[in-house]
C-alpha cells in the first residue's frame, strides 16, 4: 500500500509502525518533499490481516525466530478476541450504539449493489455468475443427446451407482469424439480401450504393458502416451515401447 | 473523474518502491521453504477430502513402514486444528528444539522426525488465534496458510528420503493449492478412502481437484475395508462400496486395503504403536509402502518389465 502526496505529486515514504492500543497499528508516512506526515490507523480486523501475512512492516530489523508467527499468533486466553471487532466498530464508528442499529442509509450501496438487498457481496457474486440465481448470461452450448441401446444401458446399470456418472460421461465423450450417435456395447468396449489422449495401442504393445505390475500400470500408460504424443504419434507400437524403455533408462 | 485522471498522470511519473517490504519478505519466505525442501528427496501428501477415513492412521503407518524399509522419514502433521500424530506415536510432551538454524523436530519410533502443531499447545488446549473472532473468516485462512508455510520453512529436517504430510479433512478446498505452491516438486498424493459410497463420492471430487492442480495421485488406500474380530480374527465387510471399481474408472492403482482392527487402533490411541512387522495389519501397510516406493521409482521398474 502506498500513499501519494497530491500536493507534491510524489509517493510518501514509510516512516515507522507503532502500536497505539491492543489490536491496532499506527503506520506513519511522510512526504519527502513537503515533510507532511500522517498516520494510518488499522482496526483489529485489518491488524490481524497484516499479522496473518507473517511479515513485519518496514522490513526486519532482527532475524526471525523459528515459527515466529505461529507462536506469536496463538491465543493463550481462549475467550479473548471474541467480539473484538464488533466492540471496536461500536465504539469508534457507531458512537456507542449497537452496530446492528446503524441506519441502513448510512451505508449506501455502491452502484450495482442496489438490487441485491444492499449486500455488496451478493452483487459481486451475481456479477461473477456464482450465485444460485447468478447464472451466466451466456447459455452453455447445447450438447446433442446420445442414444443408448438397451444392452448398453443394462451394462451401465450393473456398475456401482457411484461410478455410473463418470463411466457414462467418459463413454459419451469417446462416442462424440468418434462420431457415434448411439452408444452400443461395442462403443462401450472401444471407449475402455481408447486412450484418453486419443492414442491407440497395438495388441503387441498392450501385451507388453500388461507385463507391468498392475499398481504401476496406469502411471506407466500415461507416461508412455505422453512420450508418444510429444513425438506427434497417435499409435503405440512395440518399437515405440522400446524407445520409451531406452528413454526411461537414461533417467536411472 | 478529473481527480482520477490526475492521479493516473502522477503515478505514471513515479517510481514504485516496496517501502513496507511486504513483497520482499513474502518472497524470502518462499525461498526459505524451497531451501528447506532441498534436503528432502520425496515429498508425499496423504489426503482425502473426507473426514474420519483414517488419514492420520494411514500416514503414521506409512511413515513407520518406510522407516522399516531403511528410509529416513519425516512426518508433517498439517492438521493444525486437530493434530493427533504425536499422540499416535507416543510423542506427546515432546517439543521442538529451537536452534539458530530453525526448529528441530523431535524423533519418534523408528527414527521418524515429527513436526506438529500439538508440540506448541498445552495439554488439551484447542488452537485459538489472537484477533477478532467475529472477523475470523477474513483472516483465519491466511493465518493457517502461513502457519503451514512456517512449518515448512522453519523446520530443520536435515536429509530425508521421505517427508509425508498428513493433510486435514476437507483439504480439497485450500491446502493442496498451498502445498503445490510451496513445494513445486511434490512427488504426489496418496488418497485415503473407505469403501462407503459417501466417502468415495467426496474422495473422487478431491482427486479430480488435485489432478487439476497438477498433483500426481500415486494411488488409493482403502481403509476400514473390513472388520477384523478381536476375538476370533474373522473378517467381515464394513461397507458395501467398491473402491476397486472407482480406481479402475479413475485409472488409479488401489494400493491396498486395510481392515478395521480394534486392537491395532487401540494401541495408537494409547500412544503405543505396534512396530512389529509380523502383525497382519502392519504387514498390509508395509505392502502399500513398498508399492509407493516402487511407484516413485517406476522408471526403473519399466526398464525391467517393458
Amino acid at each position: 500500500m502506498k500513499f501519494v502526496c497530491l500536493k507534491c505529486e510524489t509517493y510518501m515514504t514509510f516512516e515507522k509502525v507503532e502500536k497505539p492500543a491492543e489490536g491496532t497499528l499506527g503506520v506513519f508516512f511522510e512526504c519527502p518533499s513537503c515533510q507532511s506526515r500522517f498516520s494510518m490507523v488499522t482496526n483489529p480486523g485489518e491488524t490481524q490481516m497484516v499479522s496473518s501475512l507473517g511479515v513485519q512492516l518496514g522490513g526486519r530489523t532482527e532475524a526471525a525466530i523459528p515459527l515466529e508467527m505461529t507462536r506469536g499468533g496463538l491465543e493463550e486466553n481462549v475467550s479473548a478476541g471474541k467480539g473484538q471487532m464488533a466492540a471496536y466498530l461500536n465504539e469508534k464508528i457507531q458512537g456507542g450504539q449497537p452496530a446492528s442499529a446503524a441506519p441502513a442509509a448510512s451505508a449506501a450501496p455502491a452502484s450495482g449493489e442496489g438490487e441485491s438487498g444492499g449486500c455488496p457481496f451478493s452483487a459481486m457474486v451475481a456479477q461473477m455468475g456464482l450465485g444460485s440465481s447468478g447464472a451466466s448470461s451466456t447459455a452453455a452450448p447445447a450438447v446433442e443427446q446420445l442414444l443408448w441401446t438397451p444392452d448398453a444401458q443394462e451394462k451401465l446399470a450393473k456398475l456401482p451407482s457411484f461410478v455410473q456418472p463418470m463411466v457414462k460421461s467418459s463413454v459419451e465423450t469417446y462416442a462424440r469424439k468418434s462420431g457415434f450417435t448411439t452408444v452400443t456395447l461395442q462403443v462401450m468396449d472401444d471407449s475402455k480401450n481408447a486412450s484418453t489422449e486419443g492414442i491407440k495401442w497395438t495388441p503387441e504393445a498392450q501385451q507388453r504393458l500388461d507385463n507391468i505390475p498392475d499398481f504401476i500400470r496406469p502411471m506407466a500408460k500415461r507416461e508412455i502416451e505422453r512420450l508418444v504424443k510429444e513425438k506427434g504419434g497417435s499409435e503405440i507400437t512395440a518399437d515405440m515401447m522400446e524407445e520409451a524403455k531406452e528413454k526411461f533408462m537414461k533417467f536411472m | 473523474m478529473n481527480q482520477q485522471k490526475d492521479l493516473k498522470e502522477i503515478l505514471n511519473t513515479l517510481q514504485y518502491t516496496d517501502d513496507a517490504k511486504v513483497v520482499e519478505q513474502i518472497s524470502v519466505h518462499t525461498k526459505r521453504v524451497i531451501m528447506r525442501m532441498k534436503g528432502i528427496r520425496r515429498k508425499v501428501v496423504v489426503m482425502s477430502g473426507k473426514g474420519g477415513v483414517g488419514k492420520s492412521m494411514t500416514t503414521v503407518n506409512l511413515a513407520l513402514a518406510l522407516a522399516r524399509m531403511g528410509q529416513r522419514v519425516g512426518l508433517l502433521d498439517v492438521d493444525i486444528n486437530g493434530p493427533c500424530v504425536p499422540q499416535m506415536l507416543g510423542m506427546r510432551g515432546k517439543g521442538l528444539l529451537d536452534t539458530a538454524e530453525g526448529a528441530v523436530p523431535p524423533t519418534g519410533p523408528l527414527g521418524i522426525k515429527v513436526a506438529s502443531m500439538d508440540f506448541l499447545l498445552q495439554d488439551n488446549a484447542p488452537v485459538r488465534w489472537k484477533g477478532p473472532m467475529d472477523l475470523s473468516p477474513v483472516w483465519l485462512g491466511l493465518t493457517e496458510m502461513n502457519v503451514i508455510r512456517e512449518f515448512l520453512s522453519d523446520m530443520v529436517w536435515g536429509e530425508l528420503d521421505y517427508l509425508l504430510a498428513d493433510l486435514p479433512p476437507g483439504a480439497a478446498a485450500d491446502k493442496p493449492p498451498l502445498l503445490v505452491g510451496l513445494i513445486p516438486d511434490l512427488a504426489g498424493a496418496v488418497v485415503v478412502t473407505t469403501p462407503s459410497e459417501v466417502a468415495s463420492n467426496v474422495v473422487q471430487k478431491s482427486i479430480a481437484y488435485a489432478q487439476e492442480l497438477g498433483i500426481g495421485i500415486l494411488g488409493v488406500v482403502e481403509n476400514m475395508s473390513e472388520y477384523r474380530c478381536p476375538s476370533c480374527g474373522d473378517t467381515n465387510p464394513l461397507f458395501e462400496g467398491d473402491t476397486e471399481s472407482m480406481c479402475e474408472v479413475l485409472g488409479l492403482p488401489l494400493l491396498g486395503r486395510i481392515p478395521f482392527d480394534r486392537n491395532f487402533a487401540r494401541t495408537f490411541d494409547k500412544g503405543e504403536p505396534i512396530l512389529d512387522g509380523d502383525n497382519p495389519t502392519v504387514a498390509k501397510y508395509q505392502d502399500i509402502a513398498k508399492k509407493i516406493h516402487t511407484l516413485l521409482d517406476y522408471q526403473q521398474v519399466l526398464t525391467g518389465k517393458l
